[in-house]
């Protein structure tokens, strides 16, 4: 009789829990909520490591010490980065563009030239009916936008899967293009890793 | 007399705890087939009540809305996500259905990658619709085939080519890891990531994909196009320059000519429903692939006139397969070609597998009589015992529900056509199975437009 009452004790304290609430947690409170990975797409750890990889290494490139002799004459445009991936990371793009545009406003050595300006920019080059931003023209946007520089990247990723596994190697491109000459300035590159398995 | 009565107890209670065992596992398998749950969503669908069987579908999802997602999306509500995603592209919610393929993309992908134990233990001793779902390639490549469908529409080439590119990679393993070469889905999913490709100006990558859809009969239309890409890219092969070759005849396309791309979809897959059939017969079935012990045990039971029948999934009747699409731009009529016949590769795989499922639903018999027997036997033969034992092999028959889970709203057939038009607006008219699509399409000089249809009833 003793196992009977083991199992109903045990069937009960099992349906008891099973039927537990979701919880919402602050990140401010619990700050490991943001190391787990939840997906094979790209997070907020993702673009911190890639970010800091490529702007660390402009801050030292000799384009950026012209742009502090220059004293900050120097137009640049930040261009949308190309998603040559094979997930949709397009807001975690959208996330590292607005990240690099405020590294390099706040590095005060370049004079930004404002995204909304971009837009209207890109209507006028590709047509109000579908101003979709093409990679291609980005030397034509420049030159309507007065920039003297802009930068662009693109993420390209390897996407492998085995019977258990998933596996995304991102490679995260960034680079300076000089409008006038379409000569690449500085280009550097990041690399982050996703698996689901 | 008293260590009877203590016999008897400890027998009552571990019975009873073989009850409450299984009592618990039903709690935890749940009972009704996967058909039975998405029966009103194929009844409102036959209706033309689309947005009726999204509705049905949000109530199994236990959701509110279109866009909502549920709670978790894991096991079956992956594939009612599918399900909803097919009949918001057919209700041309393109946003919505994007979202719904992505979400059950990923999620039908983990429960490929998942390994739970619980799976096996459920698949032998109950059902095999207790076990994680896994996909069959065609619906793996289906889903980023339609949803390419979903952002053509919205002329958004870029989130065409992240369709296309996971495609590859699902194309990539299924020739590599399970030498699956010649899926003909892969024909539709190599028209559209061509076109995808060729509008963003990517020609060697748009060549390698109508180098893939021209494998597959069905894609003569793409001859013009290739006959104008070949000289542009560095990407060639036979195939490419015999169809280059058949469309050298037409002129290539004038300055003030765009191009308009039809993709319908109509009738309904075959779904899976449960059947039972005399126990004799599915021994027959199976005769070649059953191990000799279980033949014998199988022969043995029936022959006690103990188990007389068999429970195990298998296909319904499509719909919609004969169906003639019709597709009218600035009043003529234009030639549609088949590109897939998608009910076709549900059959096809169907009878690569309905034997080893015949076979699976026989050892889940065996098992299930055996467990009894097990019981039965612990009870030392007492009346309490014999109870217990009937109990439990009831219990499970119940639970013993047949895997009819599939993607059930997915059509029968789909098929195209590319035509040039002038610059401008122009009306077309296309029209499947009852359901019609009217729509004034802007083509730009040198532009393009992809519409499409899916009638899935």
């Amino acid at each position: 009789m003793k196992t009977t009452f083991g199992l109903v004790g045990l069937l009960a304290i099992g349906l008891a829990t099973s039927g537990c609430g979701k919880e919402y947690v602050r990140g401010s409170q619990d700050p490991s909520i943001d190391n787990a990975a939840m997906s094979t797409g790209i997070d907020k750890d993702d673009i911190q490591r890639m970010l800091s990889e490529n702007l660390n290494n402009l801050r030292n490139a000799p384009v950026m010490d012209k742009w502090r002799a220059d004293r900050g004459q120097d137009t640049v445009a930040v261009f949308p980065f190309q998603n040559d991936t094979t997930e949709h990371i397009e807001p975690a793009l959208s996330a590292i563009l607005s990240e690099a545009e405020t590294w390099l406003v706040d590095a005060g050595t370049t004079t930004v030239i404002s995204r909304e300006r971009q837009n209207q920019m890109i209507a006028e080059v590709e047509g109000h009916t579908n101003p979709v931003f093409n990679p291609a023209h980005v030397a034509q946007y420049g030159k309507q936008l007065g920039a003297k520089y802009f930068i662009t990247g693109k993420v390209a990723a390897s996407d492998e899967r085995t019977d258990d596994a998933r596996r995304v190697q991102y490679f995260f491109f960034m680079q300076v293009i000089e409008v006038e000459t379409s000569a690449i300035r500085w280009q550097h590159k990041a690399y982050v890793t996703k698996m689901v398995r | 007399m008293t260590l009877m009565k203590a016999m008897e107890a400890t027998n009552a209670g571990r019975g009873l705890a073989s009850v409450l065992t299984a009592g618990f596992v039903s709690v935890l398998v749940g009972c009704s087939g996967h058909s039975e749950r998405t029966l009103p969503v194929r009844t409102a669908l036959d209706e033309g009540a689309p947005r009726a069987a999204i509705h049905a579908l949000n109530k199994e999802l236990e959701v509110d809305h279109d866009g909502d997602m549920p709670t978790k999306i894991e096991g079956d509500n992956a594939l009612l996500v599918l399900d909803r995603a097919s009949i918001q592209q057919s209700l041309a919610q393109w946003k919505l259905a994007q979202n719904d393929f992505q979400a059950a993309d990923k999620a039908i992908d983990m429960l490929d990658l998942a390994h739970n134990a619980g799976d096996s233990i459920g698949t032998y001793m109950f059902s095999d619709s207790s076990g994680k779902y896994v996909a069959p390639p065609y619906e793996k490549l289906l889903i980023n085939t339609l949803n390419m469908i979903d952002y053509l529409e919205e002329g958004d080439l870029s989130g065409a080519k992240i369709e296309a590119r996971r495609l590859a990679v699902m194309q990539k393993y299924y020739a590599d890891q399970l030498n699956a070469r010649d899926n003909p889905i892969l024909g539709l999913g190599g028209f559209l990531a061509g076109l995808a490709f060729e509008k963003a100006g990517d020609i060697d990558e748009a060549l390698r994909w109508y180098d893939e859809a021209l494998a597959f009969t069905g894609y003569d239309v793409l001859a013009p196009t290739i006959a104008r890409l070949l000289p542009q890219g560095t990407y060639s092969s036979p195939r490419l320059k015999q169809a280059a070759a058949r469309g050298q005849a037409e002129p290539p396309l004038a300055d003030d000519e765009g191009e308009v791309i039809f993709v319908i979809g109509y009738g309904r897959v075959p779904h899976k429903i449960p059947k039972r059939i005399p126990i004799g017969l599915a021994l027959t079935m199976v005769s070649g692939s059953i191990s000799p012990g279980n033949y014998a045990m199988a022969n043995k039971l029936a022959a006690q006139g103990l188990v007389t029948w068999v429970n195990y999934p298998t296909l319904a009747p499509g719909q919609g397969s004969y169906a003639i699409p019709q597709c009218v731009i600035d009043g003529q009529y234009v030639r549609l070609e088949e590109a897939v016949n998608v009910s076709q590769q549900v059959r096809e795989e169907w009878k690569n597998i309905e034997g080893k499922v015949i076979l699976s639903a026989i050892t889940r018999l065996i098992t299930r009589l055996a467990v009894g027997g097990g019981i039965q036997a612990a009870t030392k033969g007492s009346l309490f015992g014999t109870l217990l034992s009937l109990g439990t092999q009831a219990t499970m028959t119940a639970l013993d529900t047949p895997d009819t889970r599939s993607w059930e709203t997915l059509p029968a057939r789909i098929a195209i056509a590319r035509v040039r038009v002038k610059a401008g607006t122009h009306p077309t008219h296309l029209d499947a199975r009852g359901v019609t699509r009217d729509q004034p399409l802007a083509v730009a000089k040198g532009g393009w437009s992809l519409v499409s249809l899916m009638a899935l009833r």
